[in-house]
């Protein structure tokens, strides 16, 4: 009796621990990636083409736009044709990595401090994050998941959400889709996601 | 036999599409909006005003005042407004909140040269709790009712609209309009009101205006996207 109930504790705590370095990993494999960035968008010597489309490259595997892409659009999504689906997920993925370029653009000196972890579920990691600038700090979450199998090309971890000062992009962008698609077709959207992309 | 036909069925639904189990996550409740009608309009209106009138005033005055000024001028608009963050704070119960606004206004409008800079939070780190009467009622549970778009200021919703009554009360500028003006007694006159308070809604735009640019890339909708970053960004300043 008393050896199971050692064993129960000895298998929780090592549960436990292995979430601990779960997180810690993530967050360290966070700031690297981070600072990989910012040694990017410091080098002058790039061209801004060059140097988003290195920045992207870098933050590519760490975000599942594909699947941000299905959840933007919601039940809708179902209805798709597998062509229309493919061609979203295509277009929504062209308009986040220009989204995610012009927002390091404006990229000044800031410092990015994680200053929490969270793991609600087993297969999600939450990063509370602030960006230390010179006169305000913005608080960003990053939500993570762990996919059931791991992804080509991607990162054991993927980013599935970003909420900025409290709002999520994925929602804002549910909400958006939703309206316009009461009135306009789906095709008229990836119309506009392309001239967004312009 | 049957065990092994059941491990099967377990095992391909878990590793069923990750689609599902996202979905429900995110499901937003469908804010209510009978005024959508007016509220595009009047997005469209402050979106044309913002483009043509807002933006050229602020990136010209930008040019020509000095960003340390700017920010001097915002912190002093700032700090003036302390009393209603003060009141807010003490109304849903946030007392060391309320402490520190007072600490902050007391460095910043000596130390701070009558608010012009923020010493409070760049020498003593103590940070700015900004709440307002819109929170306060979100605090204790009222609702945030029909969303609505206010002309020049942007969006809002019944509750926060309602609020800016009481906000206004509090405020130092509204609180010393007067029509005939008394000797000794800090007094403005409407006018020089709507000039004070267009000036520090210029300086602070001056400020902030590649944020717009940045978010309005990223609207398809314009009116319902805008509307669902307020709304958002509300509910989670009132969970604080």
């Amino acid at each position: 009796m008393i050896k199971r109930f050692l064993l129960i504790c000895i298998a929780l705590v090592f549960t436990l621990n292995l979430h601990a370095n779960e997180q810690e990993d993530l967050k360290k494999h966070f700031l690297n990636k981070i600072d990989e960035v910012i040694l990017i968008v410091e080098d002058n010597s790039l061209t801004k083409d060059k140097r988003n489309s290195e920045i992207i490259d870098i933050l590519a595997p760490m975000f599942d736009f594909e699947l941000m892409a299905k959840l933007s659009l919601g039940k809708v999504w179902k209805k798709l044709s597998k062509g229309d689906q493919e061609k979203f997920v295509e277009r929504y993925v062209k308009r986040m990595e220009k989204s995610y370029s012009s927002k390091v653009d404006s990229y000044n000196n800031e410092e990015v401090k994680v200053n929490k972890v969270q793991q609600p579920k087993k297969n999600r990691i939450v990063l509370i994050t602030d960006l230390v600038g010179k006169d305000e700090s913005l608080d960003i979450v990053y939500k993570y998941y762990k996919p059931k199998k791991a992804k080509v090309k991607k990162d054991t971890w993927l980013v599935y959400d970003v909420e900025i000062k409290g709002v999520s992009i994925l929602k804002a962008d549910k909400a958006q889709f939703r309206e316009f698609l009461q009135t306009k077709s789906i095709h008229e959207l990836m119309d506009v996601l392309v001239e967004n992309n312009r | 036999m049957k065990k092994l036909l059941v491990l099967l069925v377990l095992v391909v639904g878990l590793s069923g599409d990750e689609f599902e189990e996202f979905s429900s996550e995110l499901e937003t409740k469908e804010v209510s909006d009978p005024l959508s009608g007016y509220n595009r309009v009047m997005t469209s209106f402050n979106d044309g005003a913002y483009e043509y009138v807002l933006r050229p005033v602020a990136s010209g005055y930008r040019a020509v005042v000095h960003e340390d000024i700017r920010r001097s001028v915002s912190n002093f608009f700032d700090n003036l407004y302390y009393p209603h963050r003060f009141v807010n704070n003490l109304l849903q119960g946030k007392f060391v909140n309320a402490y520190e606004e007072t600490q902050r206004f007391v460095i910043n409008s000596t130390v701070g040269l009558v608010g012009l800079f923020d010493p409070a939070k760049s020498y003593f780190d103590i940070k700015a709790h900004d709440e307002d009467f819109g929170q306060t009622l979100g605090f204790y549970g009222v609702g945030s009712g029909p969303h609505i778009v206010l002309p020049l200021w942007g969006p809002s919703n019944l509750r926060d609209f309602i609020s800016m009554v009481p906000d206004s009360a509090m405020g130092p500028l509204e609180l010393s309009i007067s029509d005939d003006r008394k000797e000794h007694t800090p007094s403005i006159t409407y006018t020089e009101y709507a000039a004070i308070k267009s000036f520090s809604v210029i300086n602070l735009m001056s400020l902030n205006i590649d944020k717009y640019d940045k978010i309005k890339e990223d609207a398809v909708d314009l009116y319902p996207y805008l509307r669902d970053l307020y709304e958002q960004y509300r509910a989670k300043q009132i969970e604080e």
